[in-house]
C-alpha cells in the first residue's frame, strides 16, 4: 500500500455525539492510524465553518482521503463529498463512519461507547485508505416520452409534456381515450360534469402537434435504460397482423388505472339476481341517460346506497377505495334533485371525506336528507325480496352501529358502491417496464411520502389510480408531477449516473447468466455473440446481488470492491 | 328481530319542529354535554337517532324527552346545527299527540289555525252559556250578593265539573304514557315495591322541579318554577276558596294576597318568556312552536282579564266586572279545557310523572342486569339446578 494522506474529522454534532462519546479521544486515537495526516473533532462538521476545514487540509496539508465521524451517510455523504470535489479531491475518496445513529444515540455515555467510536473510525480509515477515483457517467437524455393509459393522469401528463414542447406516444388499449372517468355523469363534490372534463382534455391530447395518439395499442416490450429507451408497441386491430413500431424514448410514464370491483362476487347483496340491486357504475349509466328507474320501468321511492363493497373488507380488499363515499353522496343529491320525493339511505362503514370541499359536501348531503346507517367493517348487510304488502321491493338488514340496533332498511333501487381493483393486467405491465407491485396489486412508488411518482426503476413513472386508489385531482396532480420530473430530465440536457455500479470482468465470466435472474433492476444484458454477460451501468443500482452470486467471481461492484470490504473488517476488528 | 326502518316518520314529525334532525351525525357532543343525560336515558343522542330512522315503536316508549328541561346546552355545542334541544322538544309535542287517544292533540299541534279556532270557538261557547245562565241567575248589575249574575257557588260547582272532565282526559293519558314506556314491556321486572318507593318523585318534582335547577341556566329554571308555582296556587285559591275570593267589595287579605303574589308571578313569567321567545334571547327560544305562542298568551290574557274584573269589582262598577268576568271566564275555560289534556300544559303531568317512571325503570333495569334478577327467571333456575 502506498503512503496515504489521510483526514479524519470526528464531528460532535452539537452534544449528539459528545455528550457520548469522547470526540477529542476519538480523534486523537485516529492520530497514530496507518495514513492519517491529520485528525481533528470539531463542534459541526457539516456547518461551514466545518467543511472549510476539510477544504482548507485537503489543499494545504495534501490529503488523498477524507473520513468524516458523524451522523449516518445518508444525511450528510453528499455535503463532505461535495465539500472534496470543491477542494478538488475526487468525490468517492470520502468515508463516513457512523458514529451517531451506530454509537452515541444508542448507547450510554462512557469508555465503552467512546471504544466503539473508535473502531468505527479505523474500520472507516482503513476502508479510504482503498479507496479509488470514481467517474460519474454522463448519459443522454431522450425529450421524447412514453405514456400509457389514456385515461385522465395519462392525458393530464401527456399535455404537460408536450406543452412543453416535447413529443408524446400516448398508448391506449381501447378505442377511445377516457378512461374510467368517462363513465362518469358529475364529479363529486362540486357537481361538474365529468364529460366536459373529458372532452376538454380529449380534444386537446386529441389535436397536439405534439401527441402521437395511438388507440387500442399496447407496449410489447421496453428496452434499454433511463433516457434511451426503445419502446415496441403493437396495434392490436381485429385481425391482421398487428403492426409494430419502435420508438425511442428517454422516459415511461405508466398510467394503467383500475378496474371496478365486480360486485358479484359479493352475494349478500343480491346482485345479478334481484334486479334492482345495481353497481355504481351502472348507476353512472343510469344518470348519464337522464333517468333513475326500476328495471319494470318504474320510479324508485326508497333508494339504499352501500358503502365498501369488495373494499375494507377482510375478504376482498383491505384497503380503501377513497372515490366512494364522495360518489355515493354525489348519488344522494342526484337522486333528490331527479327524485325529490324519494328517501335516500346512505349505508357507510366510515364516512371518508378528507379531500377539499367533502367535509362542507357531507354535510350538504345530511342537509338534504339522507338517512345515513352505519355498519361495522366485517359486518354484511343483507338484501332480500320484500313481503307482500310492504311499499319497497327489497329490504336491506343492518347491524346498525349508531343505534345498536339490527334494522330493515325498506329499499327499491339499491346501488352498490364498488371499490377498485389493480387491472388484469398490472402484472404484466409492471413486467415490461420492470416496476414492482405491492401485495394488493398496485405499483409501488419510489417513496411513500417524498418520492410518490419515481419508481425503483430510472425514467419509469407511475401516475393516477394504476398506483393506489385515488380521485381526479390526485391523478391529476400525479401526471402532472410525473411530467414535472421528465422535464426537469429533458431541461438538464445529460443524465449522470451514478459511479457506483457492477462491472463484469469478461475474462472471468462463465456466461451462466445466473446474475441475469438474479437481478432486480433487469440490468445485466447477455450478449449472445460474445455469450458474456454484461452490466447496463445506467439501470444498476449497485445493489452487490449480482457480485455475491456470481460462480466466477467475475462480477465487481464499483466502490463495494473485497478489497474495500476486508479492509473494513480488518480495521473494526483491529 | 330486526326492527323496520321507515325514512317517512321524519316528515310525520316536521310540523311539531323536529326540522334539522336530519343534520345529526351522531358526534354525541350533545349528550356528552347534558348534565342529565346518563345510562340507561342517553339523551339526546339516541332519541335523536331513532327518529332519523324512524323507529316509531321505540320512540313511543322513550321517557328520555320527558327528562330534558331543554336549557338548549347541546343546540350551542352542536357542530352540525341539528339542533337537538328543539329535536326533545318536538319529540314531547309528538309523544303528547300519541298518549292523547282523542286525536285532538295531534291535530293542535299540526296545525296552528285548528287549536287557535278550537279556543275561538269554545270561547264564544263559554261567553254564550256563561251569558245565558247569568241572565237566568240574576242581575247583570251585580257582581255579588244574592242576586248575584254568576253566583260563585255556582261556579265552584263549574269548576270542579270542568276539573273533573280534564283530568279524566289527563289521566287517561298519562295511563296511555305508563302503557307505551312501561306497560307493554313484559320483560321489565318492575315491581309494586319500587314504584311504591319511588312514589315521593312526583310531588318533590312537580312543585320543586330541582332536576331543572341542574341545568346550566338558574335563570330559566327560577322564572318557569316561579311561573308553575303562581299558577299551581291560583288553581287552589280557586278550587277551595272560590267564594272567598269572590266576595267583595272589601278585599279579604287572608286569601287574596296569595292570590296577588299569584298574579304578579304569572304576569312576570309569562312577559319574561314571551320576550324571550320574542328576542330568540338564547338556544332554547331560537324555535317557537305556534302552540308555545298560543300558551303564553293565554296565560297572560286569562291573568289580566282576571285583574281586570277584580278591579271593576272592587271599584264597585258591577256591571263592567261582571263583562269582564265572563271574558275571563271564556278564556280560561278553553285554557284548562284543552291545553291542559291536549296541548303544552299537558307536560305539567308528563314531566314529573315521567321523572318517576324513569326512577322506577332505572330501578327495574338494575335488578334485571344483578343476578339476583337473573336467577329469577325461570330458565335460569333450571340451569342453575343443571350446574349444580
Amino acid at each position: 500500500m502506498t503512503e496515504r494522506r489521510i483526514g479524519v474529522y470526528v464531528c460532535n454534532c452539537g452534544t449528539n455525539i459528545a455528550n457520548v462519546v469522547d470526540c477529542d479521544a476519538v480523534a486523537e486515537a485516529a492520530q497514530s492510524l496507518p495514513g492519517v495526516a491529520v485528525s481533528r473533532s470539531y463542534k459541526y462538521m457539516c456547518s461551514n465553518p466545518g467543511q472549510e476545514m476539510i477544504v482548507q487540509d485537503i489543499r494545504e496539508e495534501g490529503l488523498d482521503r477524507v473520513v468524516v465521524a458523524a451522523c449516518s451517510p445518508r444525511m450528510h455523504e453528499p455535503t463532505f463529498r461535495r465539500a472534496a470535489e470543491m477542494a478538488g479531491l475526487n468525490p468517492y475518496l470520502v468515508q463516513m463512519a457512523n458514529i451517531r445513529e451506530q454509537c452515541s444515540w444508542v448507547h450510554d455515555p462512557g469508555e465503552t461507547a467512546t471504544d466503539k467510536a473508535k473502531d468505527l473510525v479505523r474500520a472507516a480509515v482503513y476502508r479510504a485508505a482503498c479507496h479509488e477515483p470514481l467517474e460519474r457517467m454522463a448519459v443522454e437524455m431522450c425529450p421524447d416520452t412514453l405514456v400509457i393509459g389514456g385515461g385522465i393522469a395519462g392525458m393530464s401528463a401527456a399535455l404537460e409534456l408536450a406543452d412543453a414542447g416535447n413529443r408524446v406516444y400516448l398508448v391506449e388499449r381501447t378505442a377511445s381515450l377516457g378512461g374510467n372517468v368517462a363513465r362518469v355523469d358529475l364529479t363529486a363534490p362540486y357537481l361538474d360534469s365529468a364529460r366536459d372534463m373529458i372532452v376538454d382534455r380529449v380534444t386537446r391530447v386529441v389535436e397536439h402537434p405534439n401527441v402521437d395518439v395511438l388507440l387500442e395499442s399496447e407496449l410489447e416490450r421496453l428496452d434499454g435504460f433511463v433516457g434511451n429507451f426503445k419502446a415496441t408497441l403493437v396495434r392490436r386491430s381485429s385481425g391482421e397482423a398487428p403492426p409494430r413500431q419502435v420508438v425511442d424514448v428517454g422516459s415511461v410514464v405508466v398510467c394503467t388505472g383500475y378496474k371496478e370491483f365486480d360486485a358479484a362476487r359479493v352475494t349478500h347483496f343480491g346482485y345479478g339476481k334481484l334486479p334492482d340491486v345495481i353497481t355504481s357504475f351502472e348507476f353512472e349509466q343510469m344518470l348519464k341517460q337522464g333517468r333513475i328507474e326500476l328495471k319494470d320501468g318504474r320510479l324508485p321511492q326508497y333508494v339504499a346506497i352501500v358503502h365498501c363493497v369488495g373494499s375494507r373488507s377482510e375478504e376482498f380488499h383491505g384497503y380503501c377505495s377513497r372515490v366512494c363515499c364522495m360518489t355515493a353522496l354525489k348519488y344522494a343529491h342526484e337522486v333528490k334533485s331527479a327524485l325529490p320525493k324519494a328517501y335516500v339511505s346512505d349505508v357507510y362503514v366510515d364516512m371518508h371525506a378528507f379531500g377539499k370541499g367533502c367535509e362542507d359536501f357531507y354535510r350538504r348531503s345530511a342537509e338534504v336528507k339522507t338517512l345515513f346507517l352505519m355498519y361495522g367493517k366485517g359486518e354484511r348487510p343483507v338484501v332480500r325480496r320484500a313481503d307482500p304488502g310492504d311499499d319497497c321491493e327489497m329490504l336491506l338488514t343492518v347491524d346498525e352501529q349508531l343505534s345498536g340496533e339490527l334494522i330493515e332498511l325498506p329499499a327499491d333501487l339499491i346501488i352498490l358502491m364498488v371499490g377498485m381493483e389493480p387491472r388484469d393486467d398490472a402484472g404484466q405491465v409492471a413486467h415490461l417496464v420492470n416496476i414492482s407491485q405491492d401485495k394488493d396489486g398496485w405499483f409501488i412508488e419510489s417513496h411513500p411520502k417524498l418520492d410518490p411518482v419515481a419508481t425503483t426503476t430510472d425514467g419509469v413513472y407511475i401516475a393516477g389510480a394504476c398506483q393506489s386508489p385515488k380521485d381526479i385531482p390526485d391523478s391529476v396532480a400525479q401526471a402532472r408531477a410525473a411530467a414535472a420530473r421528465i422535464l426537469g430530465k429533458i431541461s438538464r440536457g445529460k443524465l449522470e449516473i451514478d459511479a457506483m455500479y457492477a462491472e463484469v470482468d469478461e475474462d472471468l465470466c462463465s456466461g451462466c447468466r445466473v446474475c441475469n435472474e438474479i437481478c432486480p433492476y433487469s440490468a445485466i444484458e447477455f450478449d449472445e455473440e460474445k455469450r458474456r454477460s454484461h452490466v447496463i451501468s445506467a439501470l444498476c443500482k449497485a445493489c452487490g446481488a449480482c457480485v455475491a452470486t456470481c460462480p466466477s467471481a467475475a462480477i465487481k461492484a464499483r466502490h463495494f470492491t473485497d478489497a474495500q470490504i476486508f479492509a473494513e473488517i480488518t480495521g473494526v476488528l483491529a | 328481530m330486526a326492527i323496520r326502518a321507515n325514512p317517512k316518520l321524519i316528515e310525520e314529525l316536521e310540523p311539531y319542529g323536529a326540522e334539522d334532525v336530519m343534520k345529526c351525525y351522531h358526534c354525541g357532543n350533545c349528550s356528552a354535554v347534558c348534565p342529565f343525560s346518563a345510562d340507561p336515558y342517553v339523551f339526546p343522542r339516541k332519541p335523536m337517532r331513532y327518529l332519523q330512522m324512524g323507529l316509531e315503536d321505540k320512540l313511543k316508549g322513550q321517557l328520555d324527552p320527558w327528562l330534558c328541561y331543554y336549557c338548549g346546552e347541546c343546540s350551542d355545542q352542536c357542530p352540525r346545527e341539528a339542533e337537538p334541544g328543539e329535536t326533545m322538544m318536538s319529540l314531547r309535542r309528538w309523544l303528547t299527540s300519541k298518549y292523547d287517544w282523542t286525536g285532538i292533540s295531534r291535530l293542535f299541534y299540526r296545525s296552528w289555525r285548528w287549536e287557535l279556532g278550537a279556543i275561538v270557538l269554545v270561547a264564544i261557547l263559554t261567553a254564550i252559556g256563561f251569558t245565558l245562565f247569568g241572565m237566568s241567575q240574576g242581575s247583570i248589575a251585580h257582581y255579588d250578593g244574592p242576586d248575584a249574575f254568576l253566583p260563585s257557588a255556582s261556579i265552584h260547582i263549574f269548576d270542579w265539573v270542568l276539573a273533573g272532565v280534564l283530568l279524566t282526559f289527563l289521566l287517561s293519558n298519562a295511563a296511555r304514557m305508563w302503557w307505551f314506556t312501561m306497560g307493554r314491556d313484559k320483560d321489565l321486572p318492575t315491581t309494586l315495591g319500587s314504584y311504591i318507593t319511588s312514589a315521593w318523585m312526583l310531588p318533590a318534582h312537580f312543585f320543586t322541579q330541582v332536576r331543572y335547577s341542574k341545568c346550566e341556566h338558574k335563570r330559566s329554571w327560577a322564572t318557569h318554577l316561579a311561573l308553575m308555582l303562581s299558577y299551581v296556587t291560583m288553581l287552589v285559591l280557586i278550587m277551595f276558596f272560590l267564594t272567598r275570593m269572590a266576595s267583595g267589595p272589601e278585599i279579604d287579605w287572608s286569601v287574596h294576597v296569595a292570590g296577588y303574589f299569584a298574579t304578579a308571578g304569572l304576569l312576570l313569567g309569562t312577559a319574561l318568556f314571551l320576550r324571550n321567545r320574542v328576542k330568540r334571547s338564547s338556544a332554547q327560544y331560537r324555535h317557537s312552536h305556534e302552540s308555545d305562542w298560543i300558551f303564553l298568551v293565554l296565560i297572560l290574557i286569562v291573568a289580566t282579564t282576571g285583574i281586570l274584573q277584580h278591579i271593576l269589582h272592587r271599584s264597585g262598577l258591577d256591571v263592567a266586572a261582571n263583562v269582564a268576568y265572563i271574558v275571563h271566564l271564556s278564556l280560561v275555560v278553553p285554557m284548562l279545557a284543552l291545553e291542559v289534556p291536549f296541548s303544552k300544559w299537558s307536560h305539567l303531568a308528563y314531566r314529573p310523572l315521567a321523572m318517576y317512571l324513569a326512577q322506577v325503570r332505572a330501578t327495574a333495569l338494575a335488578r334485571a342486569r344483578s343476578g339476583e334478577a337473573t336467577a329469577l327467571r325461570p330458565g335460569a333456575e333450571r340451569t342453575q339446578a343443571h350446574a349444580a
